[in-house]
């Protein structure tokens, strides 16, 4: 549900969040399709949380470590990048950030014509 | 994107889907170039072989052992000193290369009997290193010999020693990457967890897929000693062969080269539940969220942001200097695995250059979505190239410069197009700050060589000009630069030395500069430097 701004103004703003990933972020790009599943579900997941002022540590594991010093860095950079991000609501950011999940997924995954995706072993 | 189809490929149909256009407003989904797959035959490629990437690329920069191929002595003889993976006491690594020498009568009776043979005058000859590598070549594999059974007699007759075995032959993958994947996981089942470090800071890493190529891996090693981080083993340049036998106790694997490294981080996650974290070790703002985000895995992102604000201070000024006077100039990125994603979205923003192509040898298809992610649209994507392809798309794209290894970029240098060797490098290191500096300076004097000028004119029909008179690179390169920038106070080039590293290993003897974290109580304190050369591995009973 889009409550302050429009789907297209929505998308847009999806965009250039998905333009700065694809562009500098290594992440996204683990070699098999359950990989990637997991790094966006945990990454994006947490940079979203910080991003609405949640709290995005689960536990004091290395593995969530990670994933929230990933999204650290991400929030970051998309602060620096995108100002707009400083004056939109937090609803419109959940909003947003769904909507670019959702985006790398496909893109990256559904969408991939990564053969290796597929593959069981590494 | 649609897929690019080469005039001179008209002839080999399966060519077409490993080459894309890049145009605007296209998406990964729309096309990707096929990508390890079996070379074409007809389509002279530029890989190498299996075994090749096995030894000679993650193998050999390990430092203090052995490195024995067990066949013809050609094959480690071509394998022998092509790329500076230099190490920080004495090279041995680089200066000394061995073989079995296998001959015909060998495949006819056998070669296990003179390997072993082989393996212990190579010892006794070397009494100081006590570690070896032995790889499978294609003549020794298809014979059967069974190089872990020689290996392990000869460890039960020299306990002192150790022989790790890479059955990785030539034939064992479509390119040097099947090579990088075989040692990757010989090297986990074999050797990860035969030995216990002395842990000494509250953070500990391993760098991975990292080769020193010219000294990169020291580079990064003084930012990561700077934060006060223990790095366990560098997998593989600089590195002694027992510290990657104790990778398993890192609390992080810190990955640079994903495509030759990848697996081993991944096994080491599923099996010892070390997060694997990718970075980019080249371009300012490349190094600097890989900092960060390395401070923010260990809370000590302060320490981070300190080195960055360090650096990009020191260094800054010299990499504008060069991206005034680089911009427009026209690249092709046409190196092995990985440096068409580590580098094409940084030289574009930070140098200036427009890549307007990229290709691999014997990157995958993630590699590809990687690499066409960072270029920008118009640029041409291609995997394991031929010849004919490379020169047309040289004909085609009109690069100033490219990108590549020595036996291309020779090809490039006779249709006049200079080119920076990017697997062994022109003048690194190019990592790190400095490092990217170093590039940017030797890309300047690629293109405005006033040497290259006098080659692009054919004495036996170009007018040779007589009005012009001496010229250096800077007049070439000022012409069209602003006074504002041709007078900068602030810009100014390259100050690093003719060889940056000498300082940084005095820096790391004179240990005055690192204080590590106390693993129990976190107090900063200084680690003795032997440690900092060498850490202390035990040997864990099997």
């Amino acid at each position: 549900m889009i409550k302050d701004m429009d789907k297209k103004t929505a998308e847009e703003k999806m965009s250039q969040l998905e333009w700065y990933i694809t562009k500098h972020c290594l992440w996204q790009y683990n070699s098999r399709g359950w990989d990637r599943e997991i790094q966006n579900e945990r990454i994006l997941g947490k940079t979203k949380q910080i991003l609405c002022g949640e709290n995005a540590r689960e536990d004091d594991s290395t593995a969530d470590k990670y994933y929230w010093s990933e999204a650290m860095t991400l929030t970051g950079a998309f602060k620096r990048y995108f100002p707009w991000l400083e004056e939109t609501s937090k609803e419109d950011i959940a909003v947003i950030m769904h909507m670019l999940k959702e985006k790398m997924d496909y893109t990256m995954i559904k969408g991939s014509l990564n053969v290796e995706l597929t593959k069981e072993q590494y | 994107m649609p897929y690019h189809q080469f005039e001179c490929s008209e002839c080999i149909p399966e060519r077409l889907h490993h080459a894309v256009d890049k145009n605007p407003g296209e998406q990964l989904t729309d096309a990707l170039p096929l990508g390890y797959l079996n070379t074409i035959p007809g389509s002279i490629s530029e890989r190498g072989c299996a075994y090749c990437g096995a030894k000679h690329v993650i193998g050999t920069p390990m430092k203090d052992v052995i490195h024995l191929s067990h066949g013809p002595v050609g094959c480690t003889y071509d394998t022998w000193q092509t790329k500076r993976y230099i190490s920080d006491d004495g090279n041995f690594q680089l200066k000394y290369t061995f073989a079995s020498n296998m001959k015909e009568s060998h495949i006819v009776f056998g070669a296990g009997t003179m390997l072993k043979s082989n393996i212990i005058e190579a010892f006794k000859a070397f009494p100081e290193i006590k570690r070896m590598s032995i790889y499978q070549t294609c003549a020794s594999a298809l014979i059967g010999d069974d190089i872990e059974a020689t290996a392990a007699e000869v460890m039960e007759e020299m306990p002192d020693v150790k022989v790790f075995t890479c059955n990785s032959p030539g034939f064992a993958g479509p390119s040097q990457s099947g090579g990088h994947h075989k040692i990757n996981l010989a090297w986990l089942s074999q050797m990860v967890g035969t030995g216990e470090p002395e842990i000494f800071s509250k953070y500990v890493i391993n760098y991975v897929g990292e080769y020193n190529i010219q000294g990169d891996q020291e580079i990064m090693k003084d930012y990561f000693y700077r934060m006060g981080i223990q790095i366990l083993s560098t997998f593989t340049g600089n590195t002694h062969f027992d510290d990657l036998r104790s990778m398993h106790r890192a609390q992080l694997n810190v990955l640079e080269c994903a495509r030759s490294a990848e697996y081993i981080c991944d096994e080491l996650r599923v099996r010892y539940g070390i997060p694997r974290m990718d970075i980019d070790g080249f371009g300012f703002e490349g190094i600097s969220d890989s900092l960060l985000k390395i401070g923010y895995f260990f809370g000590i992102e302060d320490k981070a942001r300190e080195i960055i604000a360090e650096e990009t201070a020191r260094w800054k000024p010299e990499l504008d200097w060069y991206a005034a006077r680089l911009k427009g100039v026209r690249i092709c990125l046409w190196p092995g695995g990985s440096k068409l994603w580590h580098w094409a979205h940084l030289l574009h923003k930070e140098i200036g250059v427009d890549v307007v192509s990229v290709y691999t040898k014997f990157g995958h298809q993630g590699d590809m979505e990687k690499g066409i992610s960072r270029c920008e649209p118009g640029a041409l994507a291609i995997d394991d190239p031929n010849e004919l392809e490379t020169i047309e798309a040289m004909y085609k794209l009109k690069p100033d410069v490219i990108f590549t290894g020595k036996r291309p970029g020779e090809v490039a240098k006779k249709i006049r197009v200079p080119y920076l060797n990017v697997h062994g490098y022109h003048n690194g290191p190019y990592k790190g700050y400095e490092g990217w500096v170093r590039l940017a300076k030797d890309i300047y004097n690629a293109v405005y060589s006033p040497i290259h000028r006098l080659a692009l004119l054919d004495i036996s029909k170009d007018e040779i000009p007589t009005d012009k008179e001496f010229e250096t690179r800077q007049t070439l390169s000022d012409v069209k630069l602003s006074d504002e920038i041709k007078n900068s106070a602030v810009l100014r080039q390259c100050t690093s030395s003719y060889d940056p590293i000498p300082a940084l290993r005095e820096k790391l003897k004179k240990n005055e500069s690192y204080l590590f974290p106390d693993p129990e109580t976190g107090e900063l304190r200084k680690v003795p430097v032997e440690k900092l050369m060498k850490n202390k591995v035990v040997d864990v009973e099997q």
